[in-house]
């Protein structure tokens, strides 16, 4: 039986939808609990609880599936799992701990429990914070510029593996396998999406 | 069981050998085979046949559970050539192994190496232009090197036939410095680069904004398909549409009959016969057995790519060449040339937001120098000159990450084409430098217990000359014409990065100066022929690729005669 399981169980059993002081610190201590569907390889189960909450703020679902339908969060814990190296797992743990605890310490909660309007402020503080990603030539970035911060980083990361889901290249964007010609000019009707590969 | 024929005869002696299959080692395979020579190739990797062996041809992002990303044994193996850029999941079964076959730095320099029958011929950039005697001069011009001992006029019918051949598209444009190619249709520019292309034609009389000339079929050409602009060239083509050794040359190899293809063969050194005054064969260790083997020909071609072949003659050691085969003059391992490039000037382009394009072109722009040449504009700051690769596109990922927003509304917009972007970045030409050079380190051996090579290399100051000029040129190019947010860069980049290496035994009119004849024959060992990027005794500013075809085809077309002459 998980905790949400525990707190329903219990206020059926107590006829009454009135929290009760022991009731009421349960679903607190809940709330910031981590609360995830999946076993994380690399991340403890309130760092995925974080980023989880990081991509949907970032990506949420509308009309379109958000980050976390599309499994973000299980894609990038299995990005630092496998990819990074010892130190860059470490850095990565870090950071992102910090960037959580930051959170905590702005708006007295763990990201996953703030409303919109806290979450929304935290993230935007966060945005004005380091430089931002330099043009590239053939994946190389050129020019200068202030170190990117690991928030913006971060986001990056929450963009290619959304981008380069399955659900989002094949059924949300234009997916073209096989163009045969190219074509140097169409038209482009507003809003209508881009090519995915 | 291979299409092809690896059993090699060590009892037999085979008209000719030649080392390495990528894009030279391949052409030479074909004309010697066409031409009714017994041939081995000898290939340090493994076999790749063309489609049966590109694993990740036809693979989306979400085939792969890493999506492109490397593991950290993977960067560990590619430890240098990672610096690149280039090497994903998707290419990384293609580049070398970098702890088993080391370098040695005397300063930076990245040598990117592809081990496998077909070479970088499966990896290049298929940019293709002709030399012209711009480049063929320029040496006895300035005084720079040796004068080249051919003229654009004893290369111009070699153009002709590989291009035939190979499927060089393009548009003629009768340019002097840039001579035109035997065309397949060109690809075309998109909206935005069209455009560029008006306002910076109009404002430089001179300068020329072209579509990039590059060896993919834009028609079929003898049962190859034309390009589907999937832009997963280097992953091998399914459709055979790019130039590559796999692709092209080896399968014509080998319907003659004639070929015999040896995997795994690390040639040791070519075998010199001091009595018979000739080379007679190529010892080589067998990769995989350690096996100690030596095959013998009538003529050798060594095509294993510049350094490499160097690497190769260095070590063939013997009473008569004592510091290498061909050594006599000292200039073996000297005058290494490369590309300067990743300078240049980028920015955002307003006004074509309702326009788009449909495919992914595996092809940009150029703009042909224009700079030092016989009538115009004159530099008092160096010699030669330079030209620019780039192009105009729509970017989303890093236009969104960088906006200081997320959410619903931001989602909705990553989900559609970013801003038009326009990037141009300088290939510059790289001075003969006695300086410039790669050596034997004994002290450093590879998996099999040869001495690996040390490059000791740099830019100097009339490259770093030219890259000033290109980050000036490109800026102000890109203002003029309109592109806002301009930002001129300037990687300031270590050799090697451009993967153009060049000259280590450079062709020559003089036996005391240089390694090669005009026909790519060791001086003193005529029998031997070098044809890839070693022998050139310039770099120009334009890719050399093409030019090692002609070069090879021209010398195997020689060595043919002159073995029916029985002059080798």
């Amino acid at each position: 039986m998980n905790r949400r399981e525990a707190i329903r169980k219990a206020s059926v059993a107590a006829g009454t939808t009135i929290l009760t002081p022991a009731l009421l610190s349960l679903l607190q201590s809940c709330q910031s609990e981590p609360r995830i569907d999946w076993v994380p390889r690399f991340l403890s189960h309130e760092e995925a609880a974080f980023l989880g909450a990081f991509i949907d703020t970032i990506l949420p679902r509308t009309a379109t599936p958000g980050g976390l339908d599309v499994k973000v969060d299980v894609f990038l814990d299995r990005i630092i799992a496998e990819t990074y190296d010892e130190a860059g797992q470490e850095y990565f743990r870090t950071e992102l701990n910090e960037l959580a605890d930051r959170a905590k310490e702005q708006y007295g909660a763990t990201l996953s429990v703030l409303n919109d309007s806290d979450r929304t402020a935290f993230l935007m503080s966060e945005e004005k914070e380091g430089g931002k990603f330099r043009q590239g030539v053939w994946g190389t970035p050129v020019g200068e510029g202030e170190p990117v911060s690991f928030y913006r980083n971060l986001k990056s990361m929450v963009i290619w593996g959304y981008l380069t889901s399955e659900k989002i290249g094949t059924d949300v964007l234009r997916y073209d396998p096989i163009p045969g010609n190219y074509l140097g000019c169409i038209p482009l009707a507003e809003g209508e999406r881009s090519w995915s590969l | 069981m291979p299409s092809f024929n690896i059993d090699a005869e060590k009892d037999i002696t085979y008209d000719a050998i030649v080392i390495g299959s990528g894009i030279s080692g391949g052409w030479a395979a074909k004309e010697l085979c066409e031409k009714g020579l017994k041939t081995l190739v000898l290939e340090r990797g493994r076999l790749v046949e063309h489609v049966k062996d590109y694993p990740t041809m036809n693979l989306d992002p979400w085939d792969t559970e890493l999506r492109g990303s490397l593991t950290p044994e993977q960067k560990a193996k590619h430890y240098k050539g990672i610096r690149s850029g280039f090497i994903g999941t998707d290419t990384e079964h293609f580049h070398a192994n970098d702890q088993e076959n080391p370098y040695t730095e005397v300063k930076p320099f990245l040598w990117i190496r592809a081990h496998q029958m077909g070479g970088r011929s499966i990896l290049w950039g298929k940019q293709t232009y002709r030399w012209s005697d711009l480049d063929f001069e320029a040496n006895a011009k300035d005084g720079h090197g040796v004068d080249w001992p051919i003229r654009y006029k004893d290369i111009a019918p070699w153009y002709t036939y590989v291009e035939k051949f190979a499927g060089i598209s393009g548009e003629p444009m009768g340019l002097p410095q840039l001579p035109d190619s035997h065309f397949l249709p060109p690809m075309e520019l998109n909206c935005v680069e069209k455009h560029l292309k008006g306002r910076i034609e109009k404002q430089y009389p001179g300068r020329h904004l072209i579509i990039g000339r590059c060896a993919h079929l834009t028609v079929p050409l003898n049962g190859r398909g034309k390009c589907q602009n999937r832009n997963r060239c280097s992953r091998g083509c399914p459709y055979g549409a790019y130039f590559s050794s796999n692709a092209v040359t080896l399968p014509a190899a080998n319907v003659t009959g004639n070929l015999t293809i040896r995997p795994f063969s690390i040639v040791q050194s070519i075998v010199y016969d001091e009595v018979k005054g000739k080379a007679t064969g190529v010892r080589i260790i067998d990769a995989e057995t350690n096996e100690d083997i030596v095959y013998k020909a009538k003529i050798i071609f060594c095509n294993a790519s510049a350094l490499s072949s160097t690497q190769i003659l260095l070590n063939s050691k013997s009473k008569r060449f004592e510091n290498g085969l061909g050594n006599d003059s000292g200039e073996l391992g000297h005058n290494l040339m490369d590309h300067t490039y990743r300078i240049g000037a980028l920015g955002s382009v307003e006004g074509f937001e309702d326009k788009y394009y449909k495919g992914r072109r595996p092809n940009g722009i150029y703009i042909p120098r224009y700079v030092n040449l016989k009538d115009g504009p004159q530099s008092d700051k160096f010699v030669r000159g330079f030209g620019f690769q780039g192009g105009a596109y729509r970017d989303t990922s890093r236009v969104a990450a960088n906006q200081e927003d997320f959410g619903a509304d931001f989602k909705d917009r990553l989900l559609q084409p970013g801003p038009w972007e326009f990037f141009i970045t300088g290939f510059s030409e790289c001075l003969p430098y006695h300086e410039n050079r790669v050596y034997l380190n004994e002290d450093v051996k590879d998996k099999w217990g040869q001495p690996t090579l040390s490059i000791d290399a740099e830019f100097r100051e009339n490259e770093k000359a030219l890259n000033a000029q290109i980050r000036e040129d490109a800026v102000e190019m890109l203002e003029n014409a309109g592109v806002k947010n301009v930002q001129g860069f300037n990687k300031e980049h270590e050799m090697g990065y451009g993967i153009h290496e060049m000259g280590t035994a450079r062709m020559g009119r003089d036996p005391k100066t240089s390694v090669l004849n005009a026909f790519n024959q060791i001086h003193a060992a005529k029998n031997v022929f070098v044809t890839d990027g070693a022998c050139m005794t310039s770099s120009s500013c334009v890719n050399p690729s093409l030019t090692y075809m002609a070069i090879t085809a021209r010398a195997a077309d020689h060595a043919v005669k002159e073995l029916n002459k029985r002059n080798i």
